[in-house]
């Protein structure tokens, strides 16, 4: 018995221990990949820049950021990539986003539907609040982009998933 | 070969009870939970707990735990989430006591049990701005239904201070074995098991009485 004041000191120590534990990849993104017709990678040839309107009706630039993560390009002239990811709305049954390609002659726009179903994410009252997004369904105009195929639907803190595979028509 | 035997011998002899003159049947005992009740007041979660406990042959005791644990975090200051739950769980198990002087005054117990809630949550979170788009969004879930499945082993002691009355403290590894947090992915605090996790550390300090 004479070692029960150890025991007692041990078990108060990891009752009074606690921790905090967010995840530290908590970026909620769709990732693109720019591929040719053979699907191989294809690095994009003209700028592209993506856009979207707000709340109060203001068009802006997004951010794009390049998949592999060693520099963040904004949104506009995002050129030579072959894969970038674009922000998704917390809350919004669709995205319309207008995708700008640009070479040294003239910009061609495509618009983009983006429809979504927005479930709310919680790891923990200290974490801030996220949502985490199915994606069901994908309308596009044609003027620059051939194609844009909906890979994988959902959309969460994983930024290795890639969810569209974007075929731009060969002159782009 | 004479080393398997001694095994097999010493296996069997822990879960043998002492030959003696002393009954099989000594009883049974209730038991509160002091470490629930002071969590409850103290920070933004605890429980209130009881136990039933039979005591076979001062070796064995079966234990049943019944409690209500619940959790109310208000407007936390950085991120602004409330969450909410309140919820009965159980918890079903075995002691052990580890002495060889069984009928004393102590006890050293290593004990496993199975711990089982069914629990809703709500949480909420208001003004939720995308930082993008800034349309304000809500964000949260009403009546969230869950449920929680665990495994706990501990060790424990427990001391007579006179007549029925015994004081004890117990300290325990909680391992998740089954779960369902609903649509949010994860949830916080679980009835009876603590903050959700794969696993989780806990303790008790009883007050008990045989009766």
């Amino acid at each position: 018995m004479r070692r029960l004041p150890i025991l007692l000191l041990l078990s108060a120590l990891f009752i009074g221990c606690s921790s905090i534990d967010c995840p530290v990849e908590n970026v909620v993104s769709v990732q693109y990949e720019v591929r040719d017709k053979d699907g191989a990678a294809l690095a994009l040839t003209d700028s592209l820049s993506v856009v979207t309107t707000q709340a109060n009706g203001k068009n802006v630039l997004l951010n794009i950021t390049t998949r592999n993560g060693d520099q963040t390009v904004l949104l506009n002239r995002l050129i030579g990539k072959s894969s970038f990811s674009l922000p998704i709305s917390y809350s919004h049954p669709e995205d319309i986003l207008y995708f700008c390609f640009t070479d040294s002659v003239k910009t061609v726009v495509d618009t983009v539907w983006i429809k979504k179903e927005d479930i709310p994410h919680f790891e923990s009252v200290d974490c801030s609040a996220a949502f985490f997004h199915n994606l069901t369904d994908v309308r596009f105009t044609r003027n620059a982009i051939d194609s844009l195929v909906l890979k994988n639907t959902f959309v969460d803190y994983d930024a290795s998933t890639v969810h569209f595979y974007l075929y731009p028509k060969s002159s782009h | 070969m004479v080393l398997a035997s001694q095994s097999a011998s010493a296996q069997l002899k822990f879960f043998t009870l002492q030959k003696d003159s002393i009954p099989v049947f000594r009883g049974f005992a209730v038991s509160f939970d002091l470490v629930g009740l002071a969590s409850m007041y103290l920070s933004d979660y605890g429980q209130y707990e009881a136990a039933l406990r039979i005591n076979l042959h001062d070796e064995w005791f079966p234990i049943f735990e019944l409690g209500y644990g619940k959790a109310e975090h208000e407007d936390d200051p950085v991120t602004l989430i409330r969450y909410e739950t309140a919820a009965p769980y159980f918890r079903i198990g075995i002691d052990k006591n580890l002495l060889n002087q069984k009928h004393g005054p102590y006890r050293l117990y290593a004990g496993l049990r199975y711990g089982f809630t069914k629990y809703k949550v709500d949480l909420s979170r208001d003004d939720l701005l995308d930082p993008v788009w800034f349309w304000e969004t809500s964000f949260g879930v009403k009546d969230e239904p869950c449920s929680y499945h665990w495994l706990e082993v501990g060790l424990g002691v427990d001391a007579k201070v006179f007549g029925p009355f015994h004081l004890g403290w117990s300290v325990r590894y909680k391992r998740r074995i089954a779960c369902n947090e609903g649509v949010i992915g994860k949830t916080w605090y679980v009835p009876g098991f603590g903050i959700s996790d794969r696993d989780a550390l806990g303790g008790t300090f009883n007050v008990i009485i045989d009766i």
